[in-house]
Parts: structure tokens; sequence; C-alpha cells
């Protein structure tokens, strides 16, 4: 068993960093300076970080686990006359949780999202979210060339939002959404691996699971494990099948989602594994979301994947919110499965 | 002290309004630079007196409200989700996924306030009604949210001050703490001058509910003149032009039916005079500012507005420019310096 203390403070170093699609350098950076010395690595030219580790064995099977350093974020596209940002989204962000947001740049430029007050609004206007092609950000500038001296198109910007723990063994943070997963994916690297096994730190995943799709051709696995976060809808108002799938109930183990049907042996094999060790587990009451199994099940011929996923509330803003005991009950069970896939 | 590092003192403590202690504390503490009496009275105002109320000469008011906006706990659910109603004016748009500070009687407890991700939402176009807020607090169940909990609890949207780039700061509550700065920095530069005045210094409690913590406090005032300070709005491409003041162009005058005439006039001819910057707004009827329940006060008191152009005013993301604040402050400083005479 790992210790706890040092996975949650990994998960806020990981929370904190800022790498969305196409900018995953100082994720990579990071987590390229804390893999064991006895591992082989390299980067691949989309900008994987494929990681091979010896076991004590080698096993039957090929294992690949993955988990996406990127997140959501932002992409300046334009710099008006007036000197405001006009931006697009890389990912999925609904505009609800992209108003009235700070956001920050690599350079350390902070800037706002918002628009005229809601005293100046129509009564129809009141009832409508702005999207965020009506939206920009404002740094601070008085006109364009006054922006220009802080910020490019093509530049991008983060939401801000700080990594907390909080109520009974709860967190929250942005980027949780993968960083769980690549905080996972580390600490079992460092641990003793009972078989070989390859850890690919993906990128892309936000923008339509384009690194994996790499890492799997270059690998060729013969089994796939997705270390994910999902969707948890258990909030007030939300009853029965909705919430599909609830904080506190342990790791996720998924038998269809919106971009992959997996693999049926492996599900039943992650959720009896699970069973056996008295590892919380769960699966998804709605098919929806998808991952990096999208890609990588199709990729190469085929390979059999699985996903273990963190259940998860608020993805994709600015405070997405975990409880930590699924966090390491998602741990416990790709621990597991590296060991069972390795001869399934 | 830089005026932003005042105003980042003020935005950090809360104060929502009927819930204003912390803010009221933080504002007493700044005033007692300049005077021995300052105090917070029991509506939650902080009051203070400079001057010689036997000297003969008149007393002005230089007034700001303390409050912010916020939500008040209302309902503690099954599952340890909070329902909440809103204390002033909230920006709907803005709700989801907030993460809010609860200010509870032994402190503030993080939440998040719930949403639904894009994975599984079809309508993203309309916006969250208040009555759907439900805040979040790493509860599972409502014995556990009680026991950190209770309904009459204030909740702020968090966000500590930040620098934009040049003189403008981002934060939530500048809406009216920029004002209670303004103020600040008047009793500043007025220091060891000799003042036409005797002042009183009022920072009112909630104004974002209905202007009532001035019209408590300005009836035990004397002073004959009032300087009220608020935030208005600052241009952005979406709005109208005519209904805003601009960023950066210096202290907006309000010209107003229900302010004094002398009182706006003599500010317009003293920004003229002292080269300080400034724009008028004009406004129809009342202002929507505590100058509405000061100027009716007892028998009346002769009222100005001053105000600080904002931008997205209500939001945690409100932004101003300190050299507006500036401006106002040296106004008012114009005023008190300037001579009863004239009015």
């Amino acid at each position: 068993m790992s210790d706890n203390g040092e996975l949650f403070g990994l998960i806020g170093k990981l929370s904190r960093l800022c790498g969305t699609s196409g900018d995953e350098q100082d994720i990579r950076k990071f987590i390229m300076s804390r893999l064991p010395s006895d591992s082989e690595v390299r980067t691949d030219n989309i900008g994987n970080l494929i990681v091979f580790r010896k076991g004590a064995k080698t096993p039957k099977n090929k294992v690949m686990i993955c988990a996406h350093m990127d997140e959501v974020g932002f992409i300046i596209t334009h710099i008006t006359d007036d000197g405001r940002l006009k931006f697009a989204p890389v990912g999925g962000i609904s505009p609800a949780v992209v108003f009235g947001r700070r956001v920050v740049f690599a350079n350390g430029t902070v800037g706002v999202i918002a628009a005229k007050a809601l005293h100046q609004l129509s009564d129809s206007e009141k009832e409508k979210q702005p999207k965020i092609d009506e939206l920009a950000i404002d740094i601070g500038a008085q006109n364009a060339a006054d922006a220009e001296k802080y910020v490019s198109p093509g530049d991008f910007c983060y939401f801000a939002g700080d990594y907390e723990e909080f109520g009974n063994g709860f967190i929250k943070g942005k980027a949780l959404d993968d960083r769980v997963g690549c905080a996972i994916m580390l600490t079992l690297l460092n641990e003793k691996l009972p078989y070989d096994a390859w850890f690919v730190f993906t990128v892309q995943e936000e923008i339509g699971t384009r690194g994996a799709a790499c890492a799997a051709f270059n690998i060729k696995p013969d089994i796939g494990i997705i270390l994910e976060t999902t969707t948890a809808c258990d909030i007030a108002g939300s009853e029965g099948e909705k919430r599909v799938c609830e904080l506190g109930k342990g790791v996720v183990v998924s038998f269809m989602d919106r971009s992959t049907i997996y693999d049926r042996e492996l599900y039943k094999l992650a959720r009896k594994a699970a069973d056996e060790l008295g590892i919380k587990n769960q699966t998804k009451s709605v098919i929806a979301g998808g991952n990096d199994s999208g890609a990588v099940h199709k990729a190469a011929g085929g390979v059999r994947t699985t996903a273990l996923s963190v259940p998860t509330r608020y993805l994709h803003s600015p405070a997405c919110v975990m409880k930590k005991e699924d966090v390491t009950a998602t741990l416990d069970a790709a621990r597991e499965m590296i060991k069972r896939a390795a001869d399934a | 002290m830089e005026i932003s590092e005042i105003l980042e003192r003020l935005c950090t403590a809360d104060g929502v309004s009927g819930a204003e202690t912390a803010a009221a504390q933080t504002a007493c503490e700044l005033l007692s630079a300049y005077t021995d009496s300052a105090r917070v009275d029991n509506f939650g105002c902080v009051t203070g007196f400079i001057g010689d109320r036997n000297n003969g000469r008149p007393t002005v008011m230089l007034e700001a409200h303390i409050d912010e906006i916020g939500f008040i706990v209302t309902y503690i659910d099954d599952e340890g989700f909070l329902k909440v109603g809103r204390c002033g004016g909230t920006d709907r748009r803005l709700y989801a996924a907030q993460t809010v500070t609860i200010h509870t009687e032994k402190g503030g407890i993080k939440g998040v306030i719930c949403t639904l991700p894009p994975h599984v939402q079809s309508d993203s176009s309309t916006a969250m009604k208040t009555e759907d807020i439900a805040i979040d607090i790493g509860c599972t169940n409502r014995g556990e949210a009680e026991k950190l909990v209770s309904p009459g609890d204030r909740v702020t949207i968090d966000n500590k001050l930040a620098k934009l780039i040049g003189t403008r700061v981002t934060a939530k509550a500048i809406d009216d703490r920029a004002g209670v700065a303004a103020v600040l920095y008047a009793l500043e530069l007025l220091k060891g001058k000799e003042a036409a005045y005797n002042i009183e210094i009022l920072f009112a409690s909630q104004e974002e509910v209905g202007e009532r913590g001035a019209q408590i406090s300005a009836f035990n005032s004397s002073a004959s003149v009032a300087l009220t300070t608020d935030v208005s709005f600052a241009y952005t491409p979406d709005a109208k032009k005519h209904e805003c003041g601009e960023m950066g162009k210096g202290a907006m005058i309000g010209v107003s039916p229900s302010l004094d005439r002398g009182v706006t006039n003599e500010l317009k001819a003293l920004a003229k005079e002292q080269h300080i910057p400034f724009q008028l707004e004009i406004m129809g009827g009342s202002t929507g500012t505590d100058a509405d329940a000061v100027c009716v006060s007892h028998g009346g008191i002769r009222t100005g507005l001053i105000s600080i152009p904002e931008k997205y005013m209500h939001t945690p993301v409100e932004v101003v420019d300190t050299e507006d604040i500036k401006a106002v402050g040296r106004l008012m400083a114009a005023f008190v310096t300037g001579g009863a005479n004239n009015v």
C-alpha cells in the first residue's frame, strides 16, 4: 500500500501545473523528474512520454497503462483593437464555467472573463448563458498594442483554480482530469513491479484522444489499462441512473461509454479482482463520456482494453471534486489489474 | 501603503450584507490610522470623526458601503448539500462550479457550487437559477454537514485580489471596498492639512440589500453635507456607451435630480481647477447607491456622489483602475479643504 499523504501531495502539485492539449511540456518535465532511475524513458514524436520498466517477471501479455497529461484550457485566437483577447476552448468546456472566471498565462499575466453587469441586462438577456464566442479575456489592456506586449495569438491560458482538501476526505482542483491518473501511474511506477510494463503519459486526450492512438500503435500492447476520471452526477436533485456513478463508492469500471465497448472479460476480471481484495468498485449507469480507450482499443489491429476511473464531480471546470478514498481505491485496483492482466 | 495593498486587505476580508464583521473590522483598523474615534456600530457600520465639534465648522460625511454581495444558507439537504438565498444582486451567469467559502461560527469552510459537466449536459444556453444552487461541502449526509454549517451562515465566491497589467486590479468585493479605499486615500491626503470641515466617516452596512445601513447610521449624523462614493459601470463593448463611464478616465461625478446641485457643481469646479481626471455620470432619478438614503436622512443632507468606474460589477472578477480610486480620493480631499463657503 502506498503512502496516501505522498499520493495527494503529488496530485496537488500536478493539479497546479498547467498543460492543455499541445502544451503538455511542463507536465512531462515534472513527471520525468520523478521516474525511477531503472526505467527506460522516451518522448515520442507527438509528445507522449513512454516509460518501460522491468518487473520481477516477463508477462504473457504486453500490458500498457495510460493516463493523459493534458487538461482543458483556452487558446487565444485574436486580439481586438481595444485590447481584449478572443479565445477558443481547448477541449469540452461548458460556457457556464467560463463566465466570471480568472485565467492565467504561462508568463504570469492574469485575465478575467465576464461581460456587462447584470444590472444592464434586459429581461431576456438575464435568462441567457453567454456563449464562449461572445466572450473575451480582459487582461487590463487599454488597446491592442498594450495587450500584445503580454500575449500573442496562439498562446494558451488556464483556469485559476487552487488545489485544496475540504469536507470529510474530499479534494478539489483544476485538471484533476487526468493528473490523478498521472499521479497513480507515477506511484505504481515507483513501486516494485510484479511484471514488465509500459506506462504511457499521453498528450491531446481532450481534443480527441490523439496521443494515445500513436502510443498504442508504437507499443502494440496486448492489453490496455486506461486510468482516468469519469463524470459523477451524484449531486442535489439528481436521482437514480442519472447519477452515473457516485463519490465514495469506489473505482469505476466501465463496460461501455461513447467511445468504447470494453473487453467483457477484462471488465469482469477488474470487478472480480476488486471484490476479492475488498476494494470498493462500481460501474456507470449512463453511456456517457469517453477517454483514451477509444483510440487504444482500435489501434494496431485491436487492443483488449479496460478503464479504471475515479468518480469526479464538475469535470472540466476550475473545481473538479473527488473523494480521496476513491482515488486510493483506483490506485489499488490498478495495481492488482496490472498483475492479473499480465496472464489474462 | 499603496492603494492596491489597501484594496487587497479590504477585499480579502469578507462581509456579505448583514454579516460585515470581518470587512468592517479591517476597515476600522485602517481608519484608526486617522482617528481614535473609529468604531463598528451595532449594525455593522464603521464610523469615525475627525475634527472638533466646537470649532464652528460644518461637518461633511465621507461615505462608502462596506458590505458585499453573496449568499445565505437557507437549508441543508439529506445528502449534505446546502441550499441558499441571495444577499444582493448575484450574477446567475457565473454560479456553476464556483469555489465558495461558507463563513461559519467556527471559521470559513470550502465548498463548490454543483453543476453538470458538458459530457452529460445538453442545454448550456440558459443561466442557472439561484433556487437551483446546491453547494457541495464534501459531506455525505445532513448530520455531517450540520456539524460544520448552520442556516444563516453567509457564503462568498472566492477570489483574492490579483494585478492585471498597468494599474488595474481584479478581485471580489471591489464593489464597494474601492469606495472605502478612496475615502481612506482622501484622509491620507488630508493628513496635516487645514480642513474647511469637520469630517464624519461612514462605511455603511447592507447597501446591497437596499441602502439600509446608511439609512440607519445617517440618522445619527450631524453632517450638513455628504460625499458618497460607490462603483459604477465602466464601458465594455457589449454595453451602451451612454449608460457607462470609462475606465481610467477618472472620478465619475454623479449628476441627478436626487443629488444636491450645489455640491455637484462644486465637485466639477474643483476637479477642473485641480486637474483631477473626471467624467460625468448623469442619471434621471435616484442613484441606486447609499446617496439615496443619506440625502433624505433626518432633515436632509446635501449630498454629492462620486463613483469609481468598474467593469463586471457583482462578479468575483470585478475590475477597477487604482488611478480612478485615487482620483475620487483626491476630489474628496479637495472638497474638504476647498471651503464650505463655495457650496
